[in-house]
This record gives C-alpha cells, sequence and structure tokens, in this order.
C-alpha cells in the first residue's frame, strides 16, 4: 500500500526534461490527483477489511443452521434462538449495574484524589500518587488468584460487589493519572481565591474544580464504559453465574462449541452496540484519552 | 509508606490555610489509596507469597519457598509458554508498522478521510470476545478464509490455521495485529498531528520523495510516539489476549495458543493449582515492569537530548 501511494511521487523527483512553467503546473496537479486516487482506493480496501467483521455478524445473524452453512438465505433464526438460549435482557441489565456501579466509584476516587495530588499537596503526595499511578502495570492475571481468595472470604463474589470493585481498582490508577493532569491545567489562583472568599477546600473542589473538569470526566466515562462492557475476564470469575455480563455470558456460549454461529453473530452484535454507539457519540473523549495517555 | 522530601509549592506552606489545604489533600486522596491499595498493591504482595507454596485453595498452604521459582523455570511446559510468549512478540512490528502506513495515508488528508479515521478505530469499541468469534469463524476449515482463497482461485491451498499449534498461534498473532489498528493508527495520527507542515513542505521543496520525508523526517520525529505504541502493543499482547485466547483456541492445541496470562488461568482455575497460578502471575509482573522500566528509561534518555 506504501509503495503504491508513493511511486507516483517518487517518478516526480527525478531529473525532466526542461517544460513550459504552464504544463509543469498541470503535471503537478496531474500527479496529485493520481496520488489522491490512489491513497483513496488504498483506503477504501482498508475500510473493508475492518468493516468486513461487523458486516459478516449481521449478515450471518439473520440465518438459521442450514443457511449458515451454504452461506445463503436469511431469516429470523439466528435472533429468535440467541434469546431463547441466553437471557440475553438479564445480561444486558447485568452489564449496565456493573459497568455503572464501577464508573461511579472510579469517578469519585479519581476527581478527588486528581484534585488533591494537583492541587493540595500534602507530605509524601507525591509519593502516593506515583504508587496510584504505578498500579497501572499490575496486570491482572499476577493478582487474579489472591484477588479471587479475598473477595471470596468477604463472600463478594455471590452478587455484583466482588466484580465492581475490582474494575473500580482497575480503572482507578489511569483514570487518576488522568483526573490529576487535567486539575494541574487549573490556576492556583483560582482555588486560592475561592478560599479566600469562605469556601473551605472541600467545596472549591465540589463547587469549582469539578464542574471544570466535565470532559475530563467524560473521557474517564467512556473509556472505563468500553473497557468493562467488554471485558471477560473479571466478569468470568468474579460474577455468580445467574447475574454474567453480556461479554461473559456470550464467551461462555462460545466455548461451550454447542451453540449454532447464527445465535452467536446475533448476541456479538447486541453486545458491540452499545459499545459501538458510545464510541461514535463520544469518538473524540476517547481520543482524547489515549493521548493523554502518553502524558503530552 | 516512607516520606520524601516536598517538591517545591508555589502557595505558602505555613499557617492555617496551607494547614487547612493538606488536610483536605489526605482526606480526599484517602479512598483512591484505600481502593488501589487493597486491591492492587495487598494482592500483589500475597501473589508472591502464594507463589513460593503449594496449595490447592482449600488445604492448608504447604511452603516451598524461593525454589519454587527455579523448579518453575526449569519446567519445560513453562518454557512453552514462554515461547508463546516470545513468538507473539514477533507480530509486535507488524502491528506497528502497518498502522503506521495507515496513519501517513489518512494524514494526506484526502477526501473522506475522517470517515476512514472512524471506519478504521471502530474495532476498538468491540469486545475482544466477539472479535475472537468472527476471528474462530475466519479462520475455521469452512471459514471465511477457505471461501476467499477458494473464490480466488486458490482453493487448493486449504488451510485449518487453528488445528495445529504454531498455525493457530499464528491466527491469534494476525487477529491481535487486527485488534491493534485502530488503537495504534490513533496514536501515529496524533503524532503526526503534532508535526511542524513547514518542516515536511521544507523537505517536498528540498526534492525529498514522499517516500524520503517518510523515512528521513516524518519517522525519526514520531519515535516518542512509536515507543508508547509499542508498549501498548506490547502489554496488550502480554495481558489483554485472554479473551481471545479463550473464545478462538482454548489455549489449544496443546499448549499451542497458551501464553503466561492464560497459563495463569488454567493454574489456577482450570487445575485448583493457586500457588503454580500465582508464580505464573509474577513471572508476567516483573516482565511487565522491565518493558515498563525500559521504555521510561527511553524517554528519560530523549528527554535529556532536549526533545
Amino acid at each position: 500500500m506504501a509503495t503504491a501511494s508513493a511511486s507516483p511521487a517518487d517518478t516526480a523527483t527525478a531529473p525532466s526534461a526542461p517544460a513550459t512553467p504552464a504544463s509543469q503546473w498541470q503535471s503537478a496537479r496531474f500527479r496529485r490527483r493520481v496520488t489522491a486516487t490512489v491513497i483513496f482506493a488504498a483506503m477504501v480496501v482498508i475500510a473493508v477489511v475492518m468493516f468486513y467483521p461487523f458486516w459478516y455478524m449481521g449478515d450471518n445473524s439473520f440465518r438459521n443452521q442450514a443457511q449458515f452453512d451454504r452461506q445463503s438465505g436469511h431469516s429470523f433464526a439466528g435472533w429468535t434462538q440467541l434469546f431463547n438460549d441466553l437471557p440475553v435482557l438479564h445480561e444486558l441489565v447485568s452489564s449496565t449495574i456493573v459497568c455503572a456501579a464501577a464508573i461511579v466509584i472510579i469517578l469519585v476516587v479519581s476527581t478527588t484524589a486528581g484534585f488533591a495530588f494537583a492541587k493540595l499537596r500534602y507530605r509524601g503526595s507525591g509519593l502516593v500518587f506515583l504508587l496510584i499511578v504505578a498500579a497501572m502495570m499490575v496486570p491482572l492475571q499476577s493478582i487474579i488468584i489472591p484477588e479471587y481468595v479475598n473477595l471470596a472470604k468477604f463472600n463478594l463474589t455471590s452478587n455484583y460487589t466482588g466484580a465492581v470493585l475490582v474494575y473500580a481498582a482497575l480503572g482507578a490508577p489511569f483514570a487518576t493519572f488522568l483526573m490529576a493532569t487535567y486539575y494541574r491545567g487549573i490556576s492556583d489562583e483560582l482555588i486560592e481565591a475561592a478560599v479566600m472568599d469562605g469556601l473551605s477546600y472541600e467545596r472549591t473542589f465540589l463547587r469549582i474544580a469539578l464542574p471544570l473538569s466535565l470532559p475530563a470526566i467524560a473521557t474517564v466515562t467512556v473509556l472505563q464504559f468500553i473497557q468493562i462492557w467488554d471485558d471477560l475476564l473479571v466478569g468470568y470469575l468474579f460474577l455468580p453465574t445467574g447475574d454474567r455480563t453480556i461479554t461473559v455470558g456470550l464467551a461462555v456460549l462460545s466455548s461451550g462449541r454447542t451453540t449454532g454461529i447464527p445465535p452467536l453473530m446475533a448476541g456479538s452484535l447486541v453486545s458491540a452496540i452499545p459499545a459501538i454507539i458510545v464510541y461514535l457519540i463520544f469518538q473524540r473523549y476517547l481520543i482524547r484519552g489515549l493521548t493523554l495517555g502518553m502524558g503530552k | 509508606m516512607s516520606l520524601t522530601a516536598d517538591p517545591p509549592v508555589r502557595r505558602p506552606r505555613r499557617g492555617r490555610l496551607a494547614r487547612k489545604r493538606r488536610l483536605a489533600g489526605l482526606v480526599l486522596s484517602v479512598p483512591a489509596i484505600l481502593l488501589v491499595g487493597a486491591l492492587l498493591w495487598a494482592p500483589i504482595v500475597q501473589a508472591i507469597r502464594y507463589s513460593m507454596t503449594t496449595w490447592n485453595g482449600y488445604s492448608a498452604p504447604v511452603w516451598i519457598g524461593p525454589s519454587a521459582y527455579t523448579t518453575a523455570l526449569s519446567d519445560p511446559l513453562v518454557h512453552r509458554v514462554l515461547e508463546n510468549n516470545a513468538l507473539l512478540l514477533l507480530a509486535v512490528p507488524v502491528a506497528i508498522g502497518i498502522p503506521l502506513i495507515i496513519a501517513a495515508l489518512l494524514h494526506e488528508h484526502v477526501r473522506g478521510w475522517r470517515f476512514f479515521r472512524s471506519v478504521y478505530f471502530l474495532p476498538t469499541a468491540i469486545s475482544w470476545v466477539v472479535i475472537g468469534m468472527v476471528a474462530l469463524q475466519f479462520f475455521a476449515a469452512n471459514g471465511m478464509l477457505n471461501q476467499f482463497l477458494a473464490d480466488v482461485g486458490l482453493g487448493s491451498v486449504h488451510t485449518d490455521m487453528l488445528a495445529s499449534e504454531y498455525s493457530a498461534l499464528a491466527a491469534l498473532a494476525i487477529t491481535f495485529i487486527w485488534s491493534m489498528i485502530g488503537t495504534n493508527t490513533i496514536i501515529f495520527l496524533t503524532g503526526m498531528a503534532t508535526l511542524d507542515p513547514t518542516l515536511l513542505e521544507a523537505a517536498r521543496v528540498d526534492g525529498l520523495s514522499r517516500r524520503q520525508i517518510f523515512f528521513r523526517v516524518t519517522l525519526p520525529l514520531l519515535t516518542r510516539f512509536i515507543q508508547f505504541a509499542f508498549v501498548i502493543t506490547v502489554i496488550s499482547a502480554f495481558s489483554a489476549l485472554f479473551s481471545l485466547i479463550f473464545v478462538m483456541t482454548g489455549g489449544g492445541p496443546g499448549l499451542g495458543t497458551t501464553t503466561l496470562e492464560f497459563f495463569v488461568y488454567q493454574a489456577g482455575f482450570a487445575q485448583g493449582q493457586f500457588g503454580a497460578g500465582a508464580l505464573y502471575g509474577i513471572i508476567l509482573f516483573v516482565i511487565m515492569i522491565i518493558v515498563g522500566v525500559g521504555q521510561l528509561r527511553l524517554i528519560r534518555a530523549q528527554d535529556g537530548k532536549g526533545w
């Protein structure tokens, strides 16, 4: 692809016979057109590769097993079978509850701590901040066994609590980092002026800093929603079987190798649609979160 | 926790207000400290302790000590698993190179590039579980890949990649590369947006071809972004593929697609060896620390040069 798009320009560098200014200008414009067309064609090909799985899911969800096997004909069989085989609605509710609860905890914890580390430094706060942010490097698999032992000991794996807490803890370090970065951009004078006016630091946080940080809050919310909604491992191990999220339910159904492909594709779409909607609406917040991760 | 010296603070450090400020800071950071301390740092300490025992999770753990590590590191099964991790690293340059090319194409800003950007980034919104399920159909013996090969007249090249160990790992790696395209493309696109357009214009005026500009001007200026993408990609390859492996291969055939992270799950939860599982988890953690520290040092070295 690179060579295809680059080659027209390469030839341009070859020393050519002197031409009149007008034809030079015309051929340059022509070359630019050719380059743009080649690039456009390459981007279309890549778009097909990236979008094909979505089309495949949609296409094959409207099939029964026989239609799937011969890859022709459509019906609603995949969808009806999905709703028979899988407690889709209950799983969607579970996904929503787990996501919402974990995100609320992450937001509370990361805005307060982020503000403290950025604006209310105390002895050792730099080190504490470092320890919290460094927890980003802890892979979940490294702590999954003691985590399971601890949660089971407090009987937190028989309901949503255990999974919610683990999701919240996994999301908190990056969210805190992001919020602290954001609050550092607010001027100290603004905070001190509010305090001089008689607000406590806590109220200053609530009334002034928090409303100012709505864009960062949106970024954290979107990143975490997609992360938690799409997660398998935590939900699979820490949620009771009856309260599985849609992603976990699908993975278990799929690994059973007994369910046909059409209902699985329908389920995939059901699980993917909320995340895709959130992505399409909040795309720029997602991208901002990603680039903020680089510490820019 | 030990206390370090305060960094210089611009505001008054003494007096009633400063005291209030420090107290408020302490109070507001307590929830985060509790959450991260109890659910991330404490389990690491526990995991280190578990890793030196033989324990099935029910009966009393039997203490082995640090020799558990030497035993594990000479275990051929562990070698096989680490080999898979090492082989997966081969996918990393591809998972960075392709997005670099795509970002360069998008950066030309030809008609419709915003739309294409959205399409390329779309897969980052869906779960590895969903990606894995479609990939399973793609690589299946009667799946899309063979259908495609037959359509272009290569029907004789019938593949069944998930049926043998190394080809299954390759299928996993290909799926992984596809999944990373969105994230890495966005990283590079962000990087290219920071480039000074006059610099590229100057290179063009100097008679450099598009390809020369890309390799001699753009690429060196993107170093920082390439490193970031590298770390994200390695971290994902080693600790985010659980779902993909779970759905596509279940770690098989044999140990063909069992990476360290999946091995933790298998040892701990499928076989009930909590001690061994914790140990594999600690090995993974050490690898992550090496990757992270390596990245930090690279950035520091560059900052020294004034990047």
